[in-house]
């Protein structure tokens, strides 16, 4: 038999000679996992050389980093995976804030915490389907329609509450289970990485995840293949949406408390954390393992620019940075249509 | 040869546009067959109502003589009819294998992926029935791929799945000469298996190697349904050309 195609071998002989950097950058999230091994190195480098003026590896600051990774990492969890069924959610931030309201003023009015965060949650996914059936329905850009969203559940929390804090003042056990601690480990940061575990399964071991990406990656070819894309986009957003909300529970219980105006922003970090863990703008690439990884990458470069003294200002500008270089960097390795 | 596909006097308007009118042709069992026709002769059309994308406005199909109304993609594909488009159908930022198993994933009751099963039967199928040079693994992205190792694998994803009509849309417009080669052998390979195939394309020349049987189209109807034996490529060219 005639073999099809004897004239595309390139790939083959290339990977042969890949040495184990390139093996690693040519893995999904492998240049990322790079930077990062690298900033460790750095700061753990200058903590044990300066550790009178480099906190770094202090209990305080590492209690500080384990409280802060768990929120924007539910944010961008939820984020991600709509970002590689095609489709973003801006109104995330808003969600945020407004599921966490729900919730504490539930449970200020008597109900078990129990009960008010599993309605906060349920919340958030509902708010997902809606944004998700308003892009399907009219067939419009998911950014135009949660920008929409965005503005709408920042204003309902005004509606709801007005422009007061709200306190959280749930049972012992419910503050314990979110943010406590176990083995010294924050309960939180426990919680993000049994997300991560549980996403990784979900959407690059399971079928549904080979849907997103299929949903993402050639929509055409995914329905012509007889994939209910619709369906998937809708499941995304409603993830996105309550994540969002989980996100909401876990800042709440660590804080004890709700700010109206305490999301504002986190959307766009979220997806800066995507983007500059390799998910690619347009769908369909990408890695559970990678948004995690820059969610840490942003909080770690956060909190070095803050032991540095920084000031304040700077920080949007590094992080503006990364996200910049994390984007051109992507663009590239599309360009070349590695993973 | 039985009839496996038929299509009784269809016709399929957009609106004002007729886009077909009273088509008639059937596909047989283990048959080859090339449909032909310049831009706009209403092959793309035919293809999406074989493959279920549109519904006739008039006439029906049949499969093994039975009348049947595809009303999505997955009614053509259940019926076992695959279409490999001209921009074939995968998804460039996933592997070989799961495109393969694209919506038809080997999971456990749960929905997780029996990866090692499908990375096997990936490799079994690009090595043996399909036979791509130049892959040596089913976790190459497809996004690596050339043209013609794509089709390549949209065809291992339709041998594998017992298909047994292949309707390829210009399936050599972007192959290189060896690639079409290669594709066409591939062609009359799948017929030996008494699977059929459907050759939509412009290219008489590449038709006239493999193809039992021409249906010519033109403005929507058809304008020739001849065997191989009983015309030449000048025939058909003329058809093509002047009608």
């Amino acid at each position: 038999m005639t073999p099809i195609l004897a004239d595309s071998a390139a790939p083959r002989s290339r990977t042969q000679r890949q040495s184990t950097l390139k093996q690693i950058m040519g893995m999904p999230a492998g240049a990322i996992f790079l930077v990062f091994m690298a900033l460790q190195i750095v700061c753990i480098a200058g903590a044990l050389l300066y550790p009178n003026e480099f906190r770094y590896l202090s209990p305080q600051n590492l209690t500080i980093l384990m409280k802060a990774i768990p929120v924007l990492g539910c944010l961008a969890l939820g984020a991600g995976v709509l970002m590689i069924a095609g489709e973003f959610d801006l109104s995330i931030g808003s969600v945020y804030t407004f599921t966490a309201v729900l919730m504490a003023s539930l449970v200020g009015a008597g109900i078990s915490a129990f009960v008010a965060a599993p309605l906060g949650i349920l919340a958030g996914v509902l708010i997902g389907l809606l944004n998700g059936q308003i892009t399907i329905r009219f067939g419009l850009p998911s950014f135009i329609v949660t920008l929409g969203g965005l503005l709408f559940w920042r204003g309902a929390v005004l509606l709801y509450n007005g422009a007061v804090q709200v306190r959280f003042d749930p049972e012992p056990v419910f503050t314990s289970l979110f943010s406590g601690t176990l083995f010294g480990i924050n309960a939180a940061f426990i919680w993000i990485v049994l997300f991560v575990v549980g996403f990784h399964f979900l959407l690059h071991r399971h079928r549904f995840g080979n849907h997103v990406f299929a949903t993402g990656g050639n929509r055409g070819a995914a329905e012509a293949i007889g994939i209910n894309t619709n369906r998937v986009k809708l499941i995304a957003f409603a993830i996105a949406g309550g994540m969002a909300a989980v996100a909401g529970i876990l800042a709440t219980a660590r804080v004890g408390s709700v700010q109206p105006g305490q999301g504002a922003g986190l959307e766009l970090q979220a997806i800066a954390a995507c983007v500059i863990g390799g998910l690619s703008l347009r769908g369909g690439r990408g890695s559970i393992i990678g948004i995690f990884l820059g969610v840490l990458l942003i909080h770690t470069m956060t909190d070095v620019l803050l032991l540095l003294r920084a000031p304040g200002f700077y920080l949007d500008m590094f992080i503006a940075t990364l996200i910049v270089l994390a984007a051109i960097f992507n663009h590239l390795i599309e360009r070349r249509g590695v993973a | 040869m039985s009839n496996l596909l038929e299509l009784h006097n269809i016709s399929k308007s957009f609106g004002a546009l007729t886009a077909l009118r009273n088509l008639s042709f059937h596909i047989g069992e283990g048959e080859v067959v090339g449909l032909l026709g310049d831009n706009g002769a209403g092959k793309s059309t035919t293809v999406n109502l074989i493959s279920g994308i549109h519904k006739p406005t008039e006439g029906y199909l049949s499969v093994d003589g039975k009348k049947t109304a595809f009303t999505c993609r997955s009614d053509s594909a259940d019926a076992g009819i695959e279409t490999i488009y001209q921009h074939t159908a995968l998804v460039d930022s996933l592997s070989i294998t799961r495109n393969i198993f694209m919506g038809r994933e080997l999971t456990d009751r749960f929905g997780f992926l029996r990866q090692a099963e499908m990375r096997a039967i990936a490799m079994d199928v690009l090595q043996n029935a399909v036979h791509i040079s130049g892959i040596d693994s089913p976790d190459t992205l497809v996004g690596n791929l050339s043209g013609g190792q794509k089709q390549a694998v949209a065809i291992a994803r339709a041998v594998y799945f017992k298909k047994r009509v292949l309707l390829l849309d210009e399936p050599t417009s972007a192959l290189s000469v060896r690639e079409t080669e290669a594709l066409l052998n591939q062609v009359l390979k799948l017929k030996a298996e008494n699977v059929s195939s459907v050759l939509v394309t412009h290219n008489i020349y590449h038709a006239y190697q493999v193809c039992d049987r021409f249906v010519i189209m033109s403005h929507g109807t058809k304008v020739f349904d001849v065997d191989k034996a009983d015309t030449t490529i000048n025939q058909l060219t003329e058809y093509v050309v002047l009608t």
